[in-house]
């Protein structure tokens, strides 16, 4: 009974000694908060990511989204816009709603590579000059708005120095006077005897005077630049659709990759007046290059 | 006996410990689902870039999210200090818990039965700052507890200390201490002095009750404790503190939050957030290059103010009611660009922007769209003679209306340009009964107004409510003689890497014909010259411009929109209740007295310096001077002669004076008296006199 009650004092004082300890040690180490944080830190990446602080690394997630796909978009506006290729895809490629943004020196590279005088209609290169005199001028804002294409020529911030106002239908109608088609001059419907080599029909085009030269061909820099071989050219025999009048002058060109025929409108005066020119050559002295001075008559 | 009492202790705290862990670990357990995880470093919490929004003239107007993360080394030791002594005195020494405090605090909240006080450390208090509500229950305070150990695991003490000090709300509008060294002192958070550090570590337990801009004694009283703390703490001496308690605290002046910049601000905001969301502006770090010029809304705030506090001395009011309000928005003709936007008197006192949000009835400065399908519909023209006179229109299933005159007079034969110069309301009437309602509503849309119109006779006195906004947008149309800008504010939007991501591009819409558009400018001129708008030539204002005043029933709203070449501003004055403007029984403030000379003030400034610039005249124009009874090209026995612009094949001339007693033609018809009556639709061309 004694040794019982022995027994239960030592176990009390140990109880006691135990818990005090314990209680000393979390007062001198906070051994449970550190415990709690240690294992809270081990269990930390299976708990979800809530709170004020992910929420706002959430939202700020969703505007960097947000200004990424504007950014992708943009820059595909703006690939789409350095693709283009031909004044003609420009105007194609514009429809209501959705205006065109085109640098400065996009918008040149395309005036300058019509092939034929037509650019100027849009506007005179000396109008350009002036406007680029300033410095001001960065892009041209393009639009459409029912018939009309409205191109403004703008600034860094987007204000314009110059607005003018185009038809859609003197558009296409002005761009049929050059159209570029891939195949030979047969191909295009040319008959073989109206076909010539390239060398004939020079010493006819530079006969004539440089209005009609303009008129009926474009300015050599146009192949040359692009390393377009000039080889052949074709009068064709029957009118062109687009102007009434007139008969179509092929030229046709070899590339790297492919050959491709460059169709522009003739008067047909004036390719009825070639065609018997180079013809006159030929049945003179094939191998002469001086032609003679046109008779002007008409055939 | 003491065996069983310490046995009894013994059980006691074992069933303690392990009801406390069992506790733990329930809560643990119960918790863990809305345990939220942490980051894996505290530097980046205040990383999100700020955006910025500046005016066309390239001042920041306003900067979203701005925080000023900074790294200890760059906080003044003093500031540290006193921020650990009076809130986490112990900071050092716990584990995200101070028993001590949390003793402290469990004691006072159960003698007073409710959560009196936190005992938080802070390491708990920047636990709740990242990721918890303010709301005060037990769940959140266990959670945040929880979260207070992991941040002691994962982080030092220094590392903590300096989230807290960025993360802190200071009051004023001021997160973190470097902003917060900024707001009241104008300096680095490294630069304070004792007493100023002591200022501000008092301010995060309560930052609008002991803020020393609005409650100076309470925050003096508050530093005092701070600085008595430090010093129980040992971290400062008593000299130390009695000196600092000498010094000078160099308290700045509080920044303006009656900035009138903050109208146009909202308003950009909001139309970001609805085209984009809310977090692309809040968090996008962007840059937003706006249309506002600073120097012309300041002008805009001026204008206002002065004029306002002139006329609350001269009106009867109520004691205690609210002031009187105005509100002013100037558009560019030639873009549409917004150069200015004043949305009320005093920001800080009503955020509500009366030049977007407030549709007002416009009274009579909606005439002119009125005049103006009149003259396209009917063929009239600025010398079209009308006849003010006593009218009842029949409206069916209502009472028939009777519109009045301002003065109650009626001026008899009159030419469309002088009823619109004197802003007769009979004529406005009779014009919209002939034309109809439809018709003008159509043509104000075409002028841009987007607001609700009533398809009512009454529309003619400008009984459909409108914004500033779209009338100084309408008004710029006939400025521009007929080429319709959207109003916009927002030049471009960039991002951090100053990629634009938006820009603006002006599409002028040509709504209306220049020949036709010029009469009406050119009556809207002589409305200013002559008219009820001739308060502006009186104050002195120079330059060639058109408008039109309005004051609508009992003197409630007063109205001046008008335009010069290059400028359209419209400016609204009233109550915000819709009581009247009155300055003695039966008097009260009109267009011309409340609203124009806030334009005029405003104008004057804006175009101080520059020369005055002529509206272009369309080459299908010619003035002439008319009779202001006839309509007919003036001669030596008109009374009073008006120049008017007219389309070129208008035939002002009159027509050959009859015999006393006409016989009939061939057509067995007498000729039309001059002056008389002509049927408007026969009479395309020429000076006509609309049947009443």
């Amino acid at each position: 009974m004694k040794f019982n009650g022995v027994r239960k004092s030592w176990h009390v004082a140990a109880g006691l000694i135990v818990l005090t300890a314990v209680l000393s040690l979390e007062f001198y180490t906070n051994l449970f908060e550190k415990s709690v944080g240690y294992y809270l830190k081990w269990q930390n990446h299976k708990r979800p990511q809530l709170g004020r602080m992910w929420e706002r690394d959430r939202q700020s997630l969703v505007a960097q989204a947000k200004i990424k796909s504007i950014r992708s978009s943009l820059d595909l506006q703006e690939e789409t816009a350095l693709g283009i290729s031909s004044f003609k895809h420009l105007f194609e490629g514009l429809s209501p709603g959705f205006p065109l943004v085109v640098s400065r020196e996009k918008f040149l590279q395309l005036y300058y590579d019509f092939p034929g005088p037509w650019s100027e209609q849009i506007i005179s290169s000396y109008d350009l000059i002036e406007m680029d005199s300033t410095k001001n001028w960065d892009r041209v804002f393009l639009k459409r708005f029912g018939p009309w294409i409205t191109l403004q020529f703008i600034d860094r911030q987007n204000i314009p120095i110059h607005e003018l106002f185009l038809s859609v239908d003197t558009l296409f109608e002005v761009q049929a006077t050059r159209t570029v088609k891939r195949g030979t001059l047969e191909d295009s419907n040319f008959t073989t005897n109206r076909i010539f080599p390239i060398s004939e029909f020079l010493p006819v085009l530079k006969s004539l005077d440089a209005a009609t030269q303009k008129a009926v061909f474009p300015e050599p820099r146009w192949f040359l630049g692009k390393n377009y071989y000039v080889t052949r050219v074709g009068i064709s025999d029957v009118p062109a659709e687009q102007p009434a009048q007139h008969l179509l002058l092929g030229v046709e060109y070899d590339t790297d990759y492919y050959t491709g025929v460059l169709l522009i409108p003739v008067a047909m005066e004036l390719a009825n007046n070639m065609m018997s020119q180079i013809e006159k050559a030929d049945l003179s002295d094939p191998t002469s290059n001086e032609i003679p001075p046109s008779s002007g008559e008409s055939p | 006996m003491i065996g069983r009492l310490l046995h009894t202790l013994n059980l006691v705290l074992l069933t303690l410990i392990l009801s406390v862990v069992l506790v733990v670990a329930g809560l643990y357990f119960w918790l863990s689902q809305d345990l939220p995880q942490l980051p894996n470093n505290l530097q980046h919490i205040n990383l999100s870039l700020p955006t910025e929004i500046y005016s066309s003239d390239g001042e920041r107007i306003k900067i979203l999210g701005e925080r000023h993360p900074i790294v200890l080394e760059d906080i003044s030791p003093f500031f540290t200090k006193a921020i650990i002594a009076v809130e986490d005195s112990r900071f050092y020494r716990h584990s995200g818990i101070d028993h001590r405090g949390l003793v402290r605090a469990l004691w006072t909240n159960l003698s007073q039965k409710r959560i009196a006080q936190g005992g938080s450390t802070i390491t708990q208090q920047l636990s709740k700052n990242l990721f918890f509500s303010f709301e005060r229950n037990w769940v959140r305070k266990i959670k945040e507890l929880l979260i207070a150990f992991q941040l002691e695991a994962t982080f030092n003490k220094d590392q903590i200390l300096q989230a807290y000090c960025n993360q802190i709300y200071f009051g004023s509008g001021a997160y973190g201490v470097e902003e917060a060294a900024q707001v009241y002192f104008r300096k680095r958070a490294k630069d304070l002095t004792l007493l100023q550090a002591a200022l501000l570590a008092g301010l995060p337990n309560s930052p609008n009750n002991a803020n020393p801009f609005s409650h100076y004694e309470k925050a003096m009283k508050r530093t005092e404790y701070v600085l008595n703390r430090m010093v129980r703490e040992h971290l400062i001496t008593t000299d130390e503190k009695e000196l600092s308690l000498q010094s000078n605290i160099d308290l700045v002046n509080p920044r303006v939050d009656s900035d009138p910049n903050l109208y146009f601000v909202d308003q950009v905001l909001e139309q970001i957030e609805r085209d984009y969301g809310k977090e692309f502006v809040h968090f996008g770090g962007l840059k937003i290059l706006t249309t506002l010029d600073s120097h012309y809304q300041k002008l805009a705030f001026k204008s206002a103010r002065n004029h306002l506090e002139a006329l609350e001395g001269k009106i009867v009011k109520e004691p205690g009611a609210a002031p009187l309000q105005a509100a002013l928005v100037a558009i560019e003709n030639k873009s549409g660009a917004v150069r200015a936007m004043l949305g009320g008197r005093d920001y800080s006192y009503s955020q509500f922007n009366r030049a977007v949000s407030n549709n007002r009835l416009p009274g009579s400065s909606f005439k002119p769209f009125v005049y103006f399908t009149a003259m396209e519909e009917l063929g009239y023209s600025p010398a079209t003679v009308v006849v003010d006179e006593p009218l009842t229109l029949d409206i069916p299933g209502t009472e028939p209306w009777s519109p009045q005159n301002f003065d109650e007079e009626f001026a008899g034969k009159i030419i469309l340009k002088k009823a619109l110069m004197k802003s007769i309301n009979i004529i406005s009437a009779k014009l919209l009964n002939e034309v109809g309602p439809e018709k003008v509503i159509r043509t104000a849309r075409q002028f841009g107004i987007k607001s609700p119109l009533g398809k009512n006779l009454s529309l003619a006195l400008g009984t459909s409510g409108l914004s500033p906004y779209e009338m100084a947008s309408a008004y710029s149309v006939i400025a521009n003689l007929g080429i319709y800008n959207e109003p916009y504010l927002i030049q471009h939007i960039e991002d951090f890497q100053g990629n634009r991501l938006y820009e603006h591009y002006y599409q002028g819409v040509q709504q209306f014909l220049p020949d036709s558009l010029f009469p009406l400018l050119n009556m809207m001129q002589g409305v200013i010259d002559e008219g009820t708008g001739k308060v502006v030539r009186r104050m002195g204002f120079h330059h060639p411009a058109g408008g039109k005043t309005g004051t609508t029933n009992d003197f409630k709203d007063a109205w001046f929109n008008a335009f010069t070449k290059d400028i359209s501003a419209s400016v609204w004055v009233g109550f915000d209740n819709n009581e009247p403007m009155r300055v003695k029984p039966g008097k009260g403030l009109t267009g011309a007295s409340a609203a124009a000379p806030i334009w005029v003030f405003f104008m004057q400034k804006v175009l101080e310096g520059k020369s005055p610039v002529k509206f272009p005249v369309p080459d299908k124009i010619k003035f002439a001077t008319v009779d202001a009874q006839t309509g007919y090209l003036a001669n030596e026995f008109s009374l009073e002669t008006l120049e008017v612009a007219v389309k070129e094949g208008v035939d002002l001339s009159a027509p050959p004076v009859l015999p006393k007693n006409p016989e009939p033609d061939e057509t067995g018809l007498l000729p039309d008296p001059v002056g008389g009556p002509m049927n408007p639709k026969k009479s395309k061309k020429r000076n006509v006199v609309p049947d009443p």
